[in-house]
């Protein structure tokens, strides 16, 4: 592919070829086995090193399902998933330790994915236990780093705000130092006023660690702000990728379109 | 047609909505916009007598001449479902499982004293009304064999079945997609007699409705035609939301709003907003009134 204007010219950090993942419905008859439900249908993917990427699309498009394969939580029915040049698909969990470290996850819902019981110093160390690695004085770090007070390491996750949850999430994430950060809808669960203060404290994060970031959101205008490249995903398939401006000025799919033109925006009607 | 008259919801000794005032013409579509926590739900269930247990309502609110606050469950049961009717978030949660969707819209007509063969019939109608392909196979289904708009469609079938004089739609597609979202917000639009839509996105109000009221804290601090209060805003909240709405181009700050919505009963005391506000100052610390005709605001320091 001609590298187009604005085209990141980083390694390739993930790579995934003709991916595919075919789930089984539950049977319903004796003789027969359960309907198959193809939710990828050859998906190839490539993040590049330093890379912001977006992954938008709606339920049943099969993001959720790319990126549960991504991060090896859920193995492929066919293709190649390679990270950092090594083959993820197929390798048992004692062996993926490097990408444990390596790779890490902000989900969307920051009430469902914090355990209500744990506090949150140790749900901000818990991967560095996992890992086995020293934790010291990395929490009160952590949480300085998202902008949440010492104190908050001896509270429970229902005492913050969803903003405020979310930062617990994310200094988590950073607690290992990954390379890669994998952000699901991170700011689809919270209010505007919030909104703003989550994506400007993930961009500050990238730029300072680093970091590639892989992005997923039903919210194009969300991805644009954040990212520069940007895969659509349509039907388990992706339909247009590229970087984020050309896809937005000039989409060329035409589901692409539709989305764009569903997306409501106050500039367009003011 | 509708009139609220300083309608307030307290919980216990805890103040959750305060002394809140509009009206609704008829025909007119009327967005209540405002974050999680600044009581817009409240208002809106208290305007249809389906506040939780140990939440009550002051005030007045009268529909048609009706009084909706305030007056037995008896009364309500007559006018709930009739005069005026409510479109939820989820429709999974408010749909009954083991019913089927024709048997859930017919229902609600003959409560009302509609002929069963009737309202049947007339349940087949309001399914392809919201445009439901095929309605009279619809009706057979059951709320899990539809997709997530199918239902929401279901659920506005069920809220126009009895003609209501106001329909109120509270966030009615957050829960979908966005390509789903915009027919759906097109056909609530059109079909809806008089229209109290609660949302907190303020992109899809805007696509909606012709005035809103900005609520932060249970109160309303900004009131007037939708374009005027999104070209001018006056009030600091509402400048800020706004603000904080536009996605700015990739590498630039995003505008935000200091801190986060306090939990009820928590807001400070004189303006809400002014422990969050850039421009408070100790006059904030008494309260300042919804003023104006057409578009109001309360604030003491106001946008432009």
């Amino acid at each position: 592919m001609p590298s187009r204007a604005g085209t990141p010219t980083g390694d390739p950090l993930i790579e995934a070829r003709d991916v595919t993942r075919v789930y089984r419905r539950p049977r319903t008859s004796l003789t027969r086995p359960g309907e198959a439900v193809h939710a990828l249908k050859g998906v190839s993917l490539t993040v590049r090193r330093g890379e912001r990427h977006g992954i938008v699309g709606e339920s049943g498009s099969g993001k959720s399902t790319l990126l549960r394969l991504l991060c090896a939580l859920d193995r492929p029915t066919g293709g190649s998933i390679r990270f950092d040049g090594q083959e993820i698909t197929g390798l048992p969990e004692r062996r993926l330790a490097f990408l444990r470290r390596d790779l890490q996850i902000v989900f969307q819902d920051p009430m469902s994915s914090l355990d209500p019981r744990m506090r949150v110093r140790d749900i901000v160390a818990e991967p560095l236990v996992a890992l086995g690695r020293p934790v010291g004085g990395r929490v009160a770090e952590l949480l300085e780093e998202v902008g949440l007070p010492a104190s908050a390491a001896d509270r429970y996750p229902h005492q913050f705000s969803g903003g405020q949850r979310q930062r617990i999430a994310i200094a988590r994430a950073l607690a290992p130092r990954p390379t890669v950060l994998v952000a699901d809808e991170p700011v689809s669960a919270l209010d505007v006023s919030v909104r703003g203060q989550i994506l400007n404290l993930l961009a500050d994060l990238v730029d300072e660690h680093g970091l590639t970031l892989v992005f997923v959101s039903h919210d194009l205008a969300v991805v644009r702000h954040v990212c520069e490249t940007v895969a659509v995903m349509n039907g388990g398939e992706i339909v247009e990728t590229g970087p984020v401006d050309d896809v937005w000025a000039r989409p060329a799919h035409p589901y692409t379109r539709t989305l764009l033109q569903a997306v409501p925006t106050l500039e367009g009607l003011l | 047609m509708l009139k609220v008259d300083r309608l307030s919801v307290h919980a216990g000794p805890v103040e959750l909505v305060r002394e809140v005032s509009f009206g609704i013409a008829p025909g007119e579509r009327v967005g209540l916009i405002g974050e999680s926590g600044s009581g817009k739900s409240l208002t809106a269930l208290s305007l249809m007598g389906l506040l939780p247990e140990g939440v009550t309502a002051t005030g007045t609110a009268r529909l048609e001449g009706r009084d909706l606050v305030g007056v037995p469950e008896r009364r309500l049961k007559d006018l709930r479902g009739r005069r005026v009717s409510m479109v939820f978030q989820e429709p999974m949660t408010a749909l009954n499982p083991l019913m089927r969707v024709g048997a859930q819209v017919t229902e609600v007509m003959t409560l009302h004293g509609v002929p069963a063969a009737r309202a049947r019939e007339r349940a087949v109608e309001l399914l392809g009304r919201v445009r439901l392909p095929q309605p009279a196979q619809v009706a057979r289904a059951y709320p899990h064999q539809l997709s997530g708009g199918q239902r929401q469609r279901v659920m506005l079938a069920i809220a126009l079945a009895n003609e209501p004089d106001l329909l109120i739609c509270d966030e009615p597609t957050t829960a979908l997609d966005v390509t789903v979202q915009k027919q759906m917000l097109e056909l609530i639009a059109e079909v809806a007699p008089a229209l109290l839509f609660i949302t907190h996105d303020l992109a899809v109000v805007a696509s909606v409705c012709d005035r809103v009221l900005v609520m932060y804290g249970g109160r309303v601090v900004e009131s007037g035609p939708l374009r005027e209060v999104f070209a001018r805003p006056r009030h600091r909240y509402t400048e800020g939301l706004l603000a904080a709405s536009r996605l700015t181009p990739r590498g630039t700050r995003l505008a935000t709003i200091a801190g986060s919505v306090p939990p009820a009963g928590h807001f400070p005391g004189g303006c809400v907003f002014r422990n969050r506000c850039p421009h408070a100052t100790p006059a904030c610390e008494s309260e300042p009134a919804l003023t104006g005709d057409g578009h109001a605001f309360a604030c003491w320091h106001p946008h432009g």
